[in-house]
Parts: structure tokens; sequence; C-alpha cells
């Protein structure tokens, strides 16, 4: 069984200039991280998939230039505002939050200054 | 920087791994029913309570130095003494400054944005009789860069009843600009920023166009640092002479806190410390009318309304409330300048330690720096401190104009140095660790020789005629504190000013 998410993803502040000029996107995002993604394989219960997971998937699979500018550490760069269904995910638990379907997740860089 | 401070965010994980980002509960501090959905510097709002506080720190922060004269105890009716201008790069900031004023200070503002809680909206109200927008082009600086005009006025566009005034970098080059803006045109004025003035004599190079005397301007500073800060400094006397030509009072910046702070410490970094009271607050004289009266006399005061408000709440607004940002070019090598390591530096920085940021912003700007100062430097128009003259290295200048505006002597060298501030003078002269390695052997580097800005033209020949009429002041024993190195330098005949140049060369 190949479970999916059904999310939407956009991006804001410019940050859509690295993803193909593109601000929505509709993605399916696997509901669980591969094995290959845990570095403790040897649990057997697999891990739900999570904000930090989402942040790799789209650097692997929609991110077109430029990485350094969208992560950082496993995490997005500072001076990334993330929201969860319009919240602030600093509210949500950050990378921890765990995705259902339906969600929505914006990046906004806040780095183009005054 | 060294790595051991490098990187906040890895060193705040490892020593806490799970880190609360917000104070208490998830519940809004300020109307305590609905649930928060931002956390600023650790409080949590709601998105109503959020939409009326960016506002209310954006008003607090400029309508005290709205109206000409300060009010009393008593507040009195908002009436500034003219128009107003916006100074917009087409960033974050500057796209909340401009739906900001627009909301509050239009009359035609309705909350009609889909942001629920209209209550705290009230229409706006019409303070200013005329708002305008200007942007600086600096595509023109770097080739290839993308223009983006025609999209930052789109954006402004937007706003009904604020006009687009669009301008390029190379009008600080441009006789024809400096002409609209209503000043009268000087011969042009070139400097060899050779410190010590060994390029005495060399010929200027001919440039032929504003642009190229920009790149010129710019190809020869010494670090892409400098490059950057000369750009900065351009822009803002760009925006000074096109307030002033309108009619204009305030300058509007869309410097966020977090902005703020990058510049602050970047500034200070470079020598700029004395004039840090002038990025909190400033208020600039035109030529001719240099001190305050009570009636306003075409002085513009520059703020910085969203000083108090950081970049994530700028863009938590741009997003909430659907504002285009046009966003701003990279420009090369800004990475490795002083600003942008600083930049990265405070961004890190405030992902985890928010308030520290605030700190630096509120600290920093309450230096008051020792001393006078002594007239403004020619090239940024900043107050020059009272004693900063002793530098070492001497800049030389020449002109080469062949008008016959600008009198025969100053077609001699005199020392410049005391007429810049000593951020400008660092920005001119500095050298980075690279750019004094040899280069490859045959050719030598063209010598370093630039044409100022316009009005740092305009400065000098309004200086020199001034000169000739006070000179008889300072024979006779008259007032003569400021710019009194400058005149007297002015006084030497030619041979005498071979003669002091001399000593500088034996200097070298
Ligand atoms: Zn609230
Ligand atoms: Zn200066």
């Amino acid at each position: 069984m190949a479970a999916t998410l059904n999310l939407k993803v956009e991006f804001g502040g410019g940050l859509e200039l690295l993803f193909d000029n593109v601000r929505s996107h509709r993605i399916a995002l696997p509901a669980h991280v591969p094995s290959s993604r845990v570095p403790d394989s040897g649990s057997r219960t697999p891990r739900p998939a999570n904000i930090t997971f989402l942040i790799h998937w789209l650097k692997d699979n929609l991110l077109k230039e430029r990485a350094e500018l969208f992560v950082e550490n496993e995490t997005v760069r500072p001076g990334i505002l993330v929201l969860v269904n319009d919240t602030d995910w600093e509210l949500e638990g950050e990378g921890d939050y765990e995705l259902k379907s339906g969600d929505e997740i914006v990046f906004i860089s806040t780095l183009h200054g005054g | 920087m060294s790595e051991s401070c490098g990187n906040p965010t890895v060193e705040s994980e490892a020593l806490m791994p799970k880190k609360i980002r917000f104070d208490r509960s998830t519940t809004c501090v300020k109307c305590k029913e609905q649930r928060g959905c931002l956390v600023i510097r650790h409080a949590v709002y709601c998105k109503d309570c959020f939409s009326a506080l960016l506002p209310t720190r954006f008003r607090k922060a400029l309508e005290p130095h709205i109206n000409h004269a300060p009010d009393g105890p008593r507040r009195r009716a908002l009436r500034p003494a003219g128009n107003l201008l916006l100074g917009v790069s087409g960033g974050l900031g500057s796209a909340v400054l401009l739906d900001v004023v627009h909301r509050t200070y239009t009359t035609r503002a309705v909350a009609c944005d889909g942001v629920k809680g209209g209550r705290e909206h009230p229409r706006g109200q019409k303070v200013w009789s005329t708002i305008r927008a200007a942007y600086v082009e600096v595509a023109g600086a770097f080739p290839g860069m993308k223009d983006r005009t025609e999209e930052v006025g789109e954006a402004v566009k937007r706003y009904e009843g604020i006009e687009f005034v669009p301008l390029r970098l190379e009008a600080a080059f441009d006789p024809a600009w400096w002409a609209r803006v209503g000043q009268t045109s000087t011969a042009d004025v070139s400097v060899d920023l050779n410190a010590e003035g060994t390029s005495l004599l060399a010929d200027s190079p001919s440039a032929s166009t504003p642009l190229d005397s920009l790149r010129n301007y710019l190809g020869r500073l010494p670090t892409p640092t400098a490059v950057q800060v000369a750009i900065a400094k351009l822009i803002r006397v760009l925006l000074l002479y096109t307030a002033h030509a309108t009619s204009s009072s305030h300058v509007l910046l869309g410097t966020s806190l977090t902005s703020l702070s990058i510049s602050l410490i970047s500034s200070i970094s470079q020598g700029g410390g004395f004039n840090v009271p002038q990025t909190m607050y400033e208020e600039w004289f035109p030529p001719g009318a240099e001190r305050a009266t009570e009636s306003w006399r075409g002085e513009v005061r520059v703020i910085r309304p969203l000083r108090d408000v950081g970049t994530k709440e700028c863009a938590a607004w741009a997003w909430w409330h659907a504002l285009v940002v046009v966003g701003k070019e990279r420009r090369p090598a800004a990475a490795q300048t002083i600003d942008g390591l600083t930049r990265d530096f405070i961004v890190g920085l405030e992902k985890d330690f928010p308030s520290t940021v605030s700190a630096i912003s509120k600290t920093v700007g309450k230096l008051a720096p020792k001393g006078g100062t002594c007239g403004r430097c020619i090239l940024c128009e900043l107050p020059v401190q009272t004693d900063a003259h002793e530098w070492r290295a001497r800049i030389s200048i020449r002109t080469r104009s062949t008008q016959s505006d600008v009198p025969a002597t100053l077609a001699s060298s005199v020392a410049l140095a005391p007429l810049f501030c000593y951020a400008c003078h660092t920005t001119l002269t500095s050298r980075s660790s690279r750019s004094v390695a040899p280069t490859k052997a045959s050719a030598p580097p063209p010598p370093p020789i630039v044409q100022l800005p316009v009005w740092a033209a305009a400065a000098l020949s309004r200086l020199y005629s001034d000169t000739a009429t006070e000179a008889e002041e300072i024979r006779t024993g008259g007032d003569r504190n400021v710019g009194e190195e400058v005149w007297k330098t002015r006084k030497l005949g030619e041979d005498e000013m071979r003669a002091a140049v001399g000593e500088f060369l034996f200097d070298t």
C-alpha cells in the first residue's frame, strides 16, 4: 500500500523563484517516511510524514535551483516563515507536525529585506 | 566571523534539543480568546489582533514626527508641512510600507481584503495631500541584471492615490536629473581614490554617459562591500533630492526591525558609528537652508516606521493581505559583503533568539556619539564629526571640465578628505586583503580616478565660491570654524600646492 497525502503547498516572498516560479502546488506526498530516510530502520513501525519530511521531499522533487536558499541543517533556512493551515508552524511543533490530507503548507521567504 | 559563533542555530539546538518558541499557551496574548496564529518574539497573536498591532506600531514610530513643530502635552491633528515620498525597493518591507500607508492615510482605503475583524480597521484619514512612491533601479550598475521598474510600478499602481516615481541609480551622475530636481548644474569633478594622492597628475578617464560614470565609480571602489555601501548611499541622496523637488516633508522607508539591526551593525563595522542617530531618524536640509527654523523650508525627515516590526511580521502581513512582493535582484557578490554576512548572522540569530535582534536595534539606537559636527559630507550629506579629519590619507581632487563656471584654481588639487565623513572616506579608500594582492604583471590597473555624484560636485563648487567671499573673513579673523582646512588649502597657489602635495609623496 503506497498511501499518499494530498497537500497544497504554496511559496511566497520570492521563494517561488526556486520552484519554477510557481506559487501554488498540489502534491501527493508519501504518507510515511521511507525507511531509507529513517536512521534507525530497526523499528518496524513506519514513521508518519511530517513537515521535516515534506521539506526534504520538496527539495528532492520540486526544487529547481539553489537548494541552499531553501534548506539548511535539515530544516528550512532561517528567515523562512512556515504556515500550517494559516498558522505559524512554531505553534504546531514545527518540523514534527504530522501532516494529514488536505493540509495547506505555506513557505514564505522574509529575506527580501526593505 | 569565527566558526565558534558562526551558527547560532546549531549551537542552541545542541544545548536545547526541543525549543519552546512561545510563552504559556497557544491562545492570543491580546484578546485572550482566539487561538493564536503567529508567534512574535515569544508572544502569540491571533490574526485579528496581529492585524491591529502592526499598523499601531507603524503609527507610533511615524506620527510623532509628522507635524513640523513638535506637539506639546496635547496631541494635535496631523498636518504635515509638505507631501509624502515613500522610498520603495520592491522588497518585503516596501510592500508592507505601501499597504499600511495606503490603508492608514488615504481616504479610499476600506477594509476589503478578506481579513476578518473589520472593527479594527477604521477607514483611512487623509493626512498628506500627495503621496508618491519612488523606486531607484540599480540594474544599470550590474550588467545583465533584470530591470524591475515596470514590475514595481505595477505594484505601486495597485494603490489608488499613490503616484509612482521611477528613478535610476545613474541619475546620481546625470546633470539632466540634477536640473530636474531644481538644482544648478556644475562642472564634473573627479577624485583620485589613491589614498596617497600620487596619481595627482594622471588624466581622468572620459566618462561619456551618466551610466559610464556610475559604472566607473562603482568599478573603482576597493571591495564588494564598498560597492554595496556606495549604492545604498547614492539611493538615499537620490531620494532626498527627489523628496525636495516634490515638496515632500517626509520620506518613509520600509526598513524592518531585522533590516535595521543588520544595517546598524554593518554600518558600525564600517566606520559609520557617528551617523547611527540618523539611521534611526534623520532630518535633511536642502542646500541653502541648513538649519532648523520654526517654519518649514523644504527640509526632509527620513523615517522608518517599520523599525519595530520584524521581517517575520512583514511576511505574515504580506501573505494575509495578498500583497505583491516584487522581490529584489540578487547583486553579484552580495553574499560576501559585510552586509551579506551580517544579514546571515542576524537572520540566524532571530530564528532562535528573536528578542535579541530587537535588543540590538534598541540598544544601538540609543547610542549618542560624542563630539560635535562640522558641516556635512559632500557625498552622503550626513553630518561630519569634528576632528574626524585626522586621517593619514589624503585624497586629491581635480576637475577636468573646460567649462568656465568653476574657478580655475579648483583645477588644482585640494585635500578632499575633510569634506567626507569617516564612513564615506572608508568606503572610497579601504582595501580588502584581496585587492592589495599583487595583480598580474604587465598591465598595471588604471588609476582609481572617479567622477563624483552631481550633488558632491555642486557642494564643492558651492564651497569654493563661498570661499572666495569668505576668504576675506578668514584673513580678517572672522568666524572660520567650518571648513577651515579646505579654505586654507584652496588659498594656496599652485606652487605651494605642489609643495604641500610633495610631502605626501615622500610618505609613500
Ligand atoms: Zn487576539
Ligand atoms: Zn559621507
